[in-house]
């Protein structure tokens, strides 16, 4: 199976972690994610933000190469990517201003779960993760608005428990699920980040989980680098890594530490996942 | 006790904003049942001056300036969860936009920071077509002052390999320029 991957610019920087073992993770499943072709920033917050018209531009540039390499789909790994590509496609689409068909735009999660199938994620188990006490974390731009996503539950989602069940983990019931955890204001705003992520983090810990697991880079980065200062500002001390679902599965898959890029991750995730003989 | 009090009729309100919004944006705030759903769970709304089911009203009521003049346009996260939950399927963030597009180009804002990031971070995009995360970080805490923010957490993150000092743009460079002519976004001046 073939499809489109739109990036983004976090995984090509701050997330290389989530794009390779996302790669790696696909080709063993048979499936080849073909880069679009000379991709342009989705504008993120900003673009939206101050210039409505900015966001179809890039988005419709993005979209239309897409098309132009053959593909009626596209997966992006970013949830943030996701929600701001599929808003303007459908954007698009009922403006009638493009003609042609527009491509349908997936979260990589949502990719995995209904195009993929959780089957043959089973099947290519050969390392465990039971043991592993895990808390998917979704945040807000994968499941909602409910309109423009069409994918899993908003205010429950359960594809990611799903996915890290068939791999052999546990996952925990927690009501964090898809709060947001403050989104583009880490560095303008750092006390908007530290107030939500830190509830995040809270209600993790309450749940009993040992990790987070996410499918963005942006809930990623948040939990991750302000987790220091979380911990000053409650003063407890969480530890909590938070680890990329790909990872997880590259883990579970077969894949050493290394190809995982666990060390990448500012909380270690090495003594949990040793512990539990996935690492 | 006023003499000269007399309870506010809403058909007397000019409705101009109302019509506006239901124009440019699709969104009917006529459909609203002021229900509080959103309040209820919008993630920064503690934090909010207006919060989401008084902006609904703020509209109805044609408080242009007040909408305008709020620091809830700069910090609302746009988590969708006012949108997703309103029964009638309003969308609140998309009003947001709207009048913070529109606040923007009349030169106001509550946070000069939030806006100077969303200015910084279209300006890598305008040179390059994406974001080059360090050069961004960094160019915006020269341009706050604030020259040992996170220096600390920016010197592990680059050891790590996290973020670098060089990330490759696009090819297409002449085209990410040309979909910029119509954009009236400054090039980070403000501050």
């Amino acid at each position: 199976m073939n499809i489109a991957y739109f990036p983004g610019c976090s995984v090509h920087s701050m997330a290389k972690e989530y794009d390779r073992s996302a790669r790696l993770v696909c080709n063993d499943l048979g499936v080849h994610l073909e880069e679009v072709t000379d991709w342009n920033c989705c504008g993120a917050t900003a673009a939206h933000s101050v210039d409505h018209a900015l966001t179809l531009e890039l988005n419709g540039r993005n979209l239309a190469a897409v098309s132009r390499m053959g593909f009626d789909k596209v997966t992006t790994p970013c949830a943030g990517c996701f929600n701001r590509m599929k808003t303007v496609g459908l954007e698009l689409k009922s403006s009638q201003l493009v003609k042609r068909d527009i491509p349908d735009v997936m979260h990589l999660l949502q990719f995995f779960t209904e195009q993929i199938g959780l089957d043959k994620i089973t099947a290519s188990v050969v390392k465990s993760a039971r043991g592993l006490k895990l808390a998917a974390y979704y945040g807000c731009l994968i499941t909602r608005p409910r309109k423009i996503t069409g994918f899993d539950d908003p205010e429950q989602p359960t594809s990611m428990d799903r996915i890290l069940q068939a791999i052999g983990a546990e996952t925990v019931k927690w009501s964090h699920k898809a709060e947001c955890c403050g989104g583009g204001f880490a560095a303008s705003e750092t006390s908007i980040i530290i107030d939500l992520a830190g509830q995040v983090l809270e209600a993790a810990r309450q749940a009993g989980a040992q990790a987070i697991v996410v499918a963005c880079p942006m809930c990623q980065a948040n939990l991750d680098t302000r987790q220091k200062n979380i911990e000053e500002e409650r003063g407890i001390i969480y530890g909590l890594p938070i680890i990329y679902f790909t990872q997880l599965i590259a883990l579970a898959f077969g894949h050493s530490r290394r190809e995982a890029g666990l060390s990448r991750l500012l909380v270690s995730p090495l003594p949990l996942l040793s512990r539990s003989g996935l690492a | 006790m006023h003499s000269d009090y007399r309870p506010m009729r809403l058909d007397e309100i000019d409705d101009s904003l109302q019509k506006e919004i239901r124009d440019n944006c699709g969104v009917d705030v006529e459909m609203c049942m002021e229900c509080g759903k959103c309040t209820g769970g919008c993630s920064n709304g503690h934090v909010f001056d207006y919060t989401p089911r008084k902006i609904i009203q703020m509209v109805k009521l044609n408080a242009e300036d007040s909408l305008m003049n709020m620091d809830a346009l700069w910090i609302c996260l746009s988590c969708h969860l006012c949108s997703d939950r309103c029964p009638s399927g309003i969308d609140t963030p998309r009003i947001l936009d709207y009048m913070r597009e529109k606040a923007y180009r009349k030169g106001i804002t509550t946070r000069p920071k939030i806006t100077l990031f969303h200015e910084l971070m279209l300006s890598s995009v305008r040179k390059s077509g994406r974001i080059s995360e360090l050069p961004l970080l960094l160019k915006f805490n020269w341009k706050t002052r604030q020259y040992m923010k996170d220096a600390f957490l920016g010197l592990k993150m680059l050891l790590k390999g996290k973020i670098s000092f060089h990330s490759p743009g696009i090819k297409d460079r002449e085209r990410i320029r040309y979909l910029f002519t119509k954009s009236r976004i400054k090039g980070g001046a403000r501050q």
